[in-house]
């Protein structure tokens, strides 16, 4: 009965080191400038430029503990073009990330409405993604490209 | 015999009488059309004078394409074929062109509302406590530039008018107004760009009721900060295609209207065109592509400036105290 037991202990032992081995297999690894800088390349109609990683947080409300690492390429203001990709520090931050890109894209159409309409359009483009920890905004010419790009990224 | 000697003359006055024919109808255009034929010469050789004066230009540096244009344009002139030749030389609209003339970026240069360059530039921490209040212009400073402090209240299309009773400001929640923002905390410095989006919109003395009015508000708000207005950046006119009255003769108007709030009311001036105008009343070509909103180079030297034009807090609080003993007065 003994043997038994033990031989039951270590097996569900074997069989949960098993699945933590195959959790950590499946955690996503992105290396955020790659994926920004080859967004980038999405946008032709403006030539953006990198947004210091400091002031990140504010202009996408987000909480800056909340936020493990961020890029984001942004417009001089002559278009609506822009690309942000956020880790955050946990996964359960994601979906708050998500709705304040949301929020960002609601204002910036808000805005650029009664400012410059194609401007505005171009938001209705709008790509917003998540996978593992990281969230992407992607504003840009080429959509088609840019769900490529993502795709490749495993999102 | 005597036939043979008959034709070979018919022949020879048939020949004279050609001759003559070609002669007179020669001497004809001659006389007629003389002028246009030397006309035509003349403006050939022009044309070849101007390419290598254009060509020892290019190689030397210099570039004053309306002087060349009236030379080209003079030669025209005279000829009677100015249409022609400036279709052909492609010059026609800069042969009617003034000639470019130094241009004061200010109204009053010797103004002490002016913020002057300090001998050292502080560092971004210096903006710490500043807010800047814009929009597209200063939203593009804030994403291009590089700056790593400071808070933002920015949006594209930001008007004097929107700006006084519109909830433009996004607080992530809900949208809000500009001095509902300014309230939520406390600030050293206050940078204000405004004036792209108010050109053509009001009269100049409604713009400067109107901004007197705003001002007044946000210094209720924060009473103990630095108040900086930045100058309206000028435009590069080829390349705007928002509106004629998007020009750099209203800039300048404009510009003066600010400079005039800023030294009846006590607030600083910063004239940005100090280092982004090309000297002749316009912004530097090629800082901006679509002629308004400032590319990254541009908006780092932009930085560079207001790291090097700042006001000591020392000098500021002076101020406020002759200012409040002339009140007390």
């Amino acid at each position: 009965m003994k043997k038994l037991t033990a031989i039951l202990c270590a097996a569900s032992a074997a069989i949960m080191l098993t699945a933590c081995g195959s959790d950590k297999e499946e955690t996503v690894s992105i290396e955020i400038t790659d994926l920004a800088e080859d967004l980038l390349e999405t946008v032709t109609s403006d030539s953006l430029s990198e947004t210091s990683e400091s002031l990140i947080p504010s202009i996408y409300y987000l909480d800056e503990d909340a936020v493990a690492s961020a890029v984001a390429y942004a417009s001089s203001g002559a278009t609506s073009c822009e690309i942000a990709v956020i880790e955050s520090a946990e996964s359960e931050d994601v979906e708050t990330v998500e709705e304040k890109l949301q929020t960002r894209v609601d204002n910036q159409t808000e805005l650029y409405s009664s400012y410059n309409q194609s401007e505005a359009a171009r938001l209705d483009t709008a790509i917003i993604k998540s996978t593992g920890t990281y969230t992407v905004l992607c504003v840009c010419d080429d959509t088609d490209a840019a769900e490529e790009i993502l795709e490749s990224y495993g999102f | 015999m005597a036939q043979e000697r008959r034709r070979r003359r018919r022949r020879r006055s048939e020949f004279a009488f050609v001759l003559k024919l070609i002669i007179t109808v020669a001497l004809v255009i001659l006389i007629f059309e003389g002028r246009l034929i030397y006309t035509m010469i003349t403006f050939d050789s022009s044309e070849k004078h101007v390419a290598v004066e254009t060509e020892e230009e290019s190689e030397t540096g210099q570039t004053q394409p309306e002087t060349e244009a009236y030379a080209v344009s003079d030669n025209m002139y005279l000829a009677g074929l100015a249409d022609a030749g400036a279709i052909l030389s492609g010059t026609e609209t800069e042969a009617e062109t003034e000639p470019l003339t130094e241009h004061d970026t200010v109204s009053n240069p010797d103004s002490t509302a002016i913020v002057r360059e300090q001998a050292e530039a502080v560092d971004d921490t210096y903006f710490s406590d500043a807010v800047f209040i814009g929009d597209s212009r200063m939203e593009g400073f804030r994403n291009t530039s590089g700056i790593k402090e400071g808070t933002f209240f920015t949006s594209v299309g930001m008007s004097l008018r929107s700006m006084t009773s519109k909830e433009i400001i996004s607080d992530g929640e809900d949208m809000i107004t500009v001095a509902a923002a300014l309230s939520g905390d406390t600030y050293g410095k206050i940078y204000i760009m405004l004036g792209a989006n108010d050109l053509g919109e009001y009269s100049w003395s409604e713009f400067k009721s109107g901004f007197i009015s705003v001002m007044e508000r946000f210094q209720e708000i924060q009473s103990d900060a630095i108040f900086y207005v930045c100058s309206c950046i000028y435009v590069e006119e080829d390349k705007v295609d928002t509106g004629d009255y998007i020009n750099n003769d209203n800039v300048d108007s404009l510009n003066a209207v600010l400079l005039e709030v800023c030294e009846e009311e006590g607030y600083y001036y910063l004239d940005l065109n100090e280092v982004l105008s090309d000297g002749y009343g316009s912004l530097i070509e090629d800082a901006s592509t679509d002629g308004v909103h400032l590319s990254s180079d541009y908006c780092k030297i932009m930085l560079e400036y207001l790291k090097t034009h700042y006001v000591n807090v020392t000098e500021h609080d002076s101020s406020d105290t002759e200012t409040e003993s002339e009140t007390s007065d």
